[in-house]
Parts: structure tokens; C-alpha cells; sequence
């Protein structure tokens, strides 16, 4: 293995080089009704807004509402993200994700000597609550559907605090926060490695942040579990929609501790993987939706019907896309998000087909919009329910997978629960072996990416190819890089201390004394605390060093805090 | 005959990047090759990937970023490599690039510049070649 030598496919005959899913599930050519005659339709199906919600969770579906439509917005500079936001907004977009550059996501500030070559990438450089303010400027904050999906599970903590610092200084009432945020433990440390915490402080961050929202602003789904990027990482969708399953049963069984019912949490949200392979990723929506609701009723004791919900939100594979022939990725994202309508999601982020070639640009996200408006409006597609409901192949597909997922539920429950699976390296085993199992079958040709290891291009690019790789977004320069330093130096140097002293030392008492830390975030971010700090004085609460990079020295008024206290 | 010591090459991340895939998959193809490799996983800093190269002894340096910041993490690279006084380790890069990301590496002495997709045995190959 390792060589990826092309595959080359007789064009005339035409064959397909494998029998299974991309998840490696066997499948026959074709299925009839023995194959579905197991399948109950009250007890498995439903219809659609009817427990399971295997068929949806509304009866009207979309007629009454469409999905989401979302972006990850990210731009180098608050102004460019704000301009970006009015844009997209005025040609539909109801969703925003705020999304910061890679270090503040880690936790970092970016005049942190590691912060250097990933500032300003991926999103903007949002160290304290200044830049939200200008961010968010003249935008409909108590309308509008924020979306938080950053590396770490620091960044749950501080931007929803930031999130809500802004409102209640605009006087806007914080009930009408509406969005959610991914606050995945089991994420945060497999897919990324986020250094910001470890991971016992980790999962106590993520039910601060859940308690507070809960009791606050109930319209905020605090957490969401994500299977997006364990399986951009290498799990398959089953291995995906189950990491999703066994994190939020295991935090809701950590909230009943706090005092928190399954209905007081209400419905619960996934971000899952729109994948190329069409039917599998939409029997992993169809089933997500059932074996939620059954765990909701079953295990947690739900009484109200809005607990048994699961909402889900995509992101489609970004990994699915090529470099080379970008045009391609039209193909692919717009079967990706058909699998996404067709599968109920509720809502939609989808890559740009440029996505591969750099970041996207705001001509490949409007382009993506009017995908969405073409499948709902000229192809109608949203018109019925679950259409696809019925079908011998899907309904089997569907209930084989349940099966599938129960062994792995079942596996993370006798190894000692999801978060023992994490600290055994067992989870990342199981993502390595998988990752390496698609890297063979690309090797073998037995998994054809179009454009890469089949049907190549031959002699020059077109132009429209061409094109598509001229206008993808480019990187901050060196020099934007330097002015963001010097900005963050003189920001930090400007904030009145006499304010900003006490309010964290709150946060410091609170995490040592084991209070809930949230509000105590949203009061210091107010008077300007930001991010690195944030995690600098919980870490050092915990007496573990107050640099994840352990490169910088905590601020003397940190220093002070702790002779204090 | 002299027996010749295999290839040694490594991978590294610097900064805050977390899309891991493409130096993974390239860990194992180059394993799989018969090369030594070592992997320095995230949150890295220059002067710490400069560091294992050197006290690893490595022929290659492969840097991968996807946030589109490759020529600063490489001259960054570059210059902590020059502090040690090394002149023989070859630095390559793969990642997202642009092509006037690709003419400001290959000006630095940067070589290989593989964007997403590259199929692997051209890798190899270059790795190859460079030693």
C-alpha cells in the first residue's frame, strides 16, 4: 500500500470498482420486501413530527420551515467578516458561525509567541470582547442563529460569554440568544489535540457552559455533540453518529448530577458529516434522529416530546473536495446537500467548491446559497417529507446500521464509557485504524476519487478551473500580522485594571471553589479579559501551568490574584 | 557493498493548525516505503521542529499547514535550521498553497510544494530524489 497509482477505468464498459458503502457495509445489487420485513412501520418509522422522528421531526417538514442555512464565516479582520455577514445575510443566509483564527480557538492571544503562523487563519483574531463588538456591528443579534464549532473547549466557555457580554451591554435580553455550541469534550481532545485544557477540566467547562445556557438562555443549545470531524478524521458514519450518541448520553447522565432533567435540557443537536456516499449518509440521518429519541425516552425517562427531538446540523465533507479540477466540487457539495434534504436535517453548512484551493470565497459561499435555492425552488425537492421513506434499499440500510452502531455503543460501554475510551487511546486507535483502512482503498483503487486517482486531468487546466483556483481567499500577510500584535498589546495596555482585577479574580475563585464559571466569564469579558487570560487563570486555578504552550509567563496581575486569594 | 541507512524524514506542524490527515497519510505511505519517519504532531514551534531535526539526525524536513501560511512557517523554519549551522537537511512543504505561495517557497530553497490530492509516489519520489 502507500502508492497511489491511478486507476484506470474502461470508460466504455463501465464498472463500479467496489460493493459497499464507503462505511465498508456489503451491499447486494439489489433489496426487496424480504429485506424489510422485520421493520415495524409505528415502531421504527413514524410519521414524520411522530416518535421515532426516524421520518422527521415535523409533520409540515419543510414546508413550514426550511433548514438552516449556515456558514463558517471567517475572514482575517472583524471588518471583512461584518461586511461578509451583511452579504450573505442579504441573500439568505439565516445562520451565522462565528469562528475565530486557529490560536484564539486554542486558547491562545495572538501576541503569544505560538499564535505567529496560524493568526488571522480561519477566522478572525477574536482575543477579547472589542472585536465582537465590531464583529457583530448593526447585525440582528436577538434574530439572528449563531453557530459556535472552534477547536477547543475553552472557546465554548469564552465566546458564548463574549456572545452574551455584547447583548446585555446593547440591552438586549439574553433569553432571545438563539444558536448553539458543538462544547464536544471527546472532540476537542481526539480530533484536535486542543491544548487549552485537560480533559477532566475539559468536561467540567462543558457542563458549566450547559448549566448556565440551560438556565439562562434557553433558546441555546449548549452542546452538540460532533461527528463532523472525528469523521473527516477517518471514522466511518457509523463509528461517527456513535461517538455522537455515547457523548450525549454520557453528558446527559454527568447534568442529572447537577440537577438537570433531560425535558429542562429539551431537544438535543448532532453536527454531522454530510459524506459523498448518498444513501448511507442519508439512512445516518434518518437513524440519528431514531436511536436518539429512543435514548432520550428509554434511558433518560423524557416525558415531553420536544426531549425527544434530535436536531441535526451538517457540515458537508470538506475532505471529500479536490484540489485538483475544483470544479468538480460543485458535483459533490450539490449531492451532498441533496442527501442532507432528503435525510430532514435542520441545518446546513455547506464547503464552497473552493474550499480545497484556499479559503472560500464570498463568490463560491453565494454560489452555494443558490444551490440550496435551486433544489428547493426549482427541483421542489423539500415539498414532501422523508421521500425517500419506504424505499426496500434505504429501509434496510437504515435499520442495519442501528445495528451496526449498537456493537460500538455497546464496545464504549464495556471499555468504561466514552470518556475511559478517550483516555486509553482506545478511540484513537479505533480513528487511526480507520483512517488507514480509506488510505488503502484509495492505494488499491478500490475508492475512486475523480480527478485524483481516476480520471485525471490530461495537459493544461481549463479556464474555469483556472478561475475558480484565482479567486479562492488569501492569507493575511506578515505585515497584518504585526499591526494585530501591536493592536492586542495596545488593547490589553488600555483596559482600566481597577475594573478588570477583581472581575477575574472571580473566575478564579469560581474554578478553584467549584462554582459554576460561566457567568463569572461573561462579567470579566466584559471588562475586557480575553481569551488567553480566560484560560491562563482557570488553568492556573487548577495549579496546572497558565500557558498550554507553557512558553509565556502569567501577567503580573494574574500573579497578583494569586497571592491574594 | 556499504549498507545504506534509510531515509530519514520529519514531519512537522507548526503553530496552531489542526488539519492532521495529510501529514498522516503521508507518515505511513513513507513508512510504508522502507523511510524512517518521525512525526512531531501539533502546536508546534520552529525552533522545536529545528530542534528534532537536528538531534534526530533527519535527511528531510516535510512541513504541512492548511491555513494557508506555509512560506512564513518555512522561513521561520529556515531560519532556526541556520542558527544550528545545518545546511544539509532539505526542507519540503505540502499543504494549501497558492501558485505565488509555490514561487516564494521554491525561492527560499523550499522544494517539493504539493497541494491536497498529490498522489503519494510523487512524494516519494521527490523525497527520494532530494537524498
Amino acid at each position: 500500500m502507500g502508492e497511489q497509482v491511478e486507476v484506470k477505468v474502461d470508460r466504455k464498459a463501465g464498472h463500479m470498482v467496489r460493493t459497499s458503502t464507503q462505511s465498508g457495509i456489503e451491499v447486494k445489487p439489489f433489496y426487496n420486501d424480504k429485506d424489510v420485513q422485520h421493520i415495524s412501520y409505528a415502531e421504527d418509522l413514524g410519521d414524520p413530527g411522530s416518535y421515532p422522528f426516524t421520518r422527521g421531526l415535523y409533520p409540515e417538514m419543510y414546508r413550514d420551515r426550511l433548514w438552516l442555512k449556515s456558514f463558517i464565516v471567517s475572514y482575517a479582520t472583524a471588518e471583512e467578516t461584518n461586511k461578509a455577514f451583511r452579504q450573505y445575510i442579504a441573500n439568505g443566509l439565516t445562520d451565522l458561525r462565528l469562528l475565530c483564527d486557529l490560536p484564539t480557538q486554542s486558547g491562545i492571544d495572538p501576541d503569544h509567541p505560538s499564535a505567529w503562523n496560524s493568526m488571522m487563519c480561519g477566522g478572525v483574531a477574536t482575543y477579547a470582547i472589542n472585536v465582537y463588538e465590531e464583529m457583530l456591528e448593526g447585525l440582528p443579534l436577538g434574530e439572528a442563529v449563531f453557530e459556535f464549532a472552534h477547536a477547543g473547549m475553552s472557546s465554548f466557555l469564552y465566546f458564548y460569554g463574549l456572545l452574551v457580554a455584547v447583548m446585555e451591554n446593547k440591552g438586549i435580553d439574553i433569553k432571545k440568544l438563539r444558536g448553539n455550541s458543538i462544547n464536544d469534550p471527546i472532540r476537542s481532545k481526539l480530533v484536535y489535540g486542543c491544548p487549552d485544557f485537560p480533559t477532566f477540566v475539559d468536561r467540567r467547562i462543558c457542563l458549566d457552559h450547559i448549566e448556565y445556557s440551560v438556565r439562562n438562555t434557553p433558546n441555546w443549545r449548549p452542546i452538540a455533540p460532533n461527528g463532523v470531524d472525528p469523521c473527516q478524521a477517518g471514522m466511518d458514519a457509523v463509528k461517527e453518529l456513535g461517538g455522537c450518541l455515547a457523548v450525549a448520553t454520557q453528558v446527559m447522565t454527568d447534568l442529572a448530577e447537577r440537577g438537570i432533567t433531560i425535558d429542562e435540557f429539551g431537544p438535543m443537536v448532532f453536527a454531522l458529516d454530510a459524506e459523498s456516499d448518498f444513501f448511507e449518509t442519508i439512512a445516518k440521518f434518518r437513524l440519528a434522529r431514531k436511536m436518539w429519541a429512543k435514548i432520550a425516552k428509554e434511558k433518560f425517562n423524557a416525558k415531553t416530546k420536544r426531549a425527544m427531538q434530535l436536531k441535526i446540523g451538517i457540515r458537508t465533507s470538506g475532505l471529500s473536495l479536490t484540489h485538483q479540477k475544483p470544479l468538480n466540487n460543485a458535483a459533490r457539495v450539490t449531492l451532498q446537500i441533496l442527501s442532507c434534504v432528503l435525510g430532514g436535517v435542520n441545518s446546513l453548512d455547506a464547503s464552497s467548491i473552493d474550499e480545497a484551493v484556499g479559503l472560500p470565497s464570498i463568490e463560491a459561499r453565494l454560489f452555494n446559497l443558490d444551490t440550496q435555492h435551486i433544489i428547493t425552488h426549482e427541483a421542489n425537492v423539500p415539498l414532501v417529507a422523508d421521500p425517500l421513506g419506504g424505499s426496500y434499499y434505504l429501509e434496510w440500510l437504515t435499520s442495519h446500521m442501528e445495528t451496526e452502531v449498537n456493537k460500538y455503543l455497546q464496545e464504549i460501554e464495556e471499555r468504561g464509557g466514552v470518556f475511559a475510551c478517550l483516555e486509553s487511546g482506545w478511540l484513537n486507535e479505533v480513528l487511526e485504524a480507520s483512517r488507514l483502512k480509506v488510505q488503502r482503498e484509495k492505494a488499491e483503487g478500490k475508492r475512486l476519487i475523480v480527478g485524483v486517482n481516476a480520471f485525471r486531468q490530461e495537459g493544461e487546466e481549463g479556464p474555469v478551473n483556472k478561475a475558480i483556483r484565482d479567486v479562492a481567499y488569501k492569507p493575511p500577510t506578515v505585515a497584518a500580522r504585526e499591526e494585530k500584535v501591536a493592536e492586542v498589546k495596545r488593547y490589553k495596555a488600555g483596559r482600566d485594571m481597577k475594573r478588570l482585577k477583581p472581575l477575574v479574580k472571580g473566575l478564579y475563585r469560581a474554578t478553584k471553589e467549584g462554582r459554576n464559571t460561566q457567568r463569572p466569564v461573561i462579567d470579566a469579558a466584559k471588562a475586557g479579559m480575553t481569551v488567553g487570560e480566560c484560560v491562563g487563570v482557570i488553568r492556573t486555578a487548577y495549579g496546572i501551568h497558565y500557558d498550554p504552550f507553557k512558553e509565556i509567563e502569567m501577567p503580573d496581575f494574574v500573579r497578583e490574584i494569586v497571592k491574594e486569594t | 557493498m556499504e549498507e545504506k541507512r534509510p531515509i530519514r524524514v520529519l514531519i512537522a506542524k507548526v503553530g496552531c493548525d489542526i488539519h492532521e490527515r495529510g501529514a498522516l497519510t503521508l507518515m505511513t505511505t513513507l513508512r510504508d516505503n522502507g523511510m524512517e519517519v518521525i512525526y512531531t504532531g501539533r502546536y508546534q514551534t520552529p525552533k522545536g521542529v529545528a530542534n528534532a531535526a537536528v538531534s534526530e539526525d533527519v535527511d528531510v524536513v516535510a512541513l504541512s499547514d492548511h491555513t494557508g501560511s506555509l512560506p512564513i512557517i518555512a522561513e521561520s523554519v529556515l531560519s532556526e535550521l541556520e542558527k544550528f549551522g545545518v545546511s544539509d537537511i532539505k526542507v519540503v512543504a505540502g499543504g494549501l498553497l497558492t501558485p505565488a505561495d509555490v514561487k516564494s517557497l521554491e525561492d527560499m530553497g523550499v522544494t517539493g510544494n504539493y497541494g491536497p490530492g498529490t498522489p503519494m509516489e510523487v512524494i516519494v519520489e521527490h523525497i527520494r530524489g532530494l537524498v
